[in-house]
């Protein structure tokens, strides 16, 4: 299996990417630390996490082909 | 008004982005389609603009926005229901964002709210304007006249 991550905001710059693709992740948790291994600097900022397009406040299982985005504090206007 | 413009508006419309400023031009076609919205006596309109903030004797000359166009169009979405459930007697929403870069002065969020009467209009307005800022996936960096620069949170 296959998902898809993308970065948004400070996070896409100070990861110096704006999407990765990560195999055989079986959760958030375990995703959370595959990504902190990958940019260490991550751990710097707040983010929140979203799943196919929704806000998540758990630690849902992973499917293949879903869409994660780590997402730092709003800012539109 | 020609098929091009037409075809843009939708996209906007539908999706609620703009790369860019919200240009005069793009407001004046949303104004002019007031004229059909004969149920409504009233519209407001809010206009988000770049401040030229000086901050650490740095003048902000633009801010660059990103934005997660899945997720806004999901949010935009739910913000237009929430409002209509909320002020029954609010009859249009449009809400127009932009992503990349706006200079100060520049228009980044143009919100027009249309009712029958005048106060939903103005309460609606506002209310959108709050969750627009809260739930809207989109990401801001004011860039200084030296062209270094700081994320907005």
């Amino acid at each position: 299996m296959e998902i898809k991550v993308l970065f948004f905001g400070v996070l896409a710059e100070v990861t110096g990417t704006n999407c990765k693709h990560y195999r055989e992740v079986r959760s958030i948790g375990d995703l959370k630390h595959r990504i902190q291994d990958d940019f260490p600097e991550v751990v710097h900022y707040n983010y929140r996490f979203s799943l196919n397009d929704e806000i998540i406040n758990n630690d849902p299982k992973l499917n293949d082909g879903d869409e994660v985005a780590l997402m730092p504090p709003f800012a539109g206007g | 008004m020609n098929e091009l413009i037409s075809n843009i508006l939708y996209a906007i419309v539908m999706n609620y982005l703009i790369n860019g400023p919200v240009t005069q031009n793009i407001m004046a076609h949303f104004m002019e389609k007031m004229g059909e919205k004969t149920d409504s006596g009233g519209h407001s309109v809010f206009l988000g603009q770049v401040r030229a903030d000086e901050i650490n004797g740095k003048k902000v000359k633009a801010i660059e926005y990103s934005a997660y166009g899945a997720m806004v169009k999901v949010e935009a979405d739910k913000i237009k229901e929430t409002i209509l459930l909320q002020f029954g007697d609010v009859r249009s929403i449009d809400i127009v964002h932009s992503t990349g870069i706006v200079k100060a002065g520049e228009i980044s969020l143009f919100v027009l709210v249309s009712a029958g009467h005048r106060h939903q209009a103005i309460q609606a307005c506002s209310k959108a304007v709050e969750l627009i800022k809260e739930k809207l996936p989109v990401w801001k960096k004011e860039i200084f006249e030296d062209d270094s620069h700081e994320w907005k949170h």
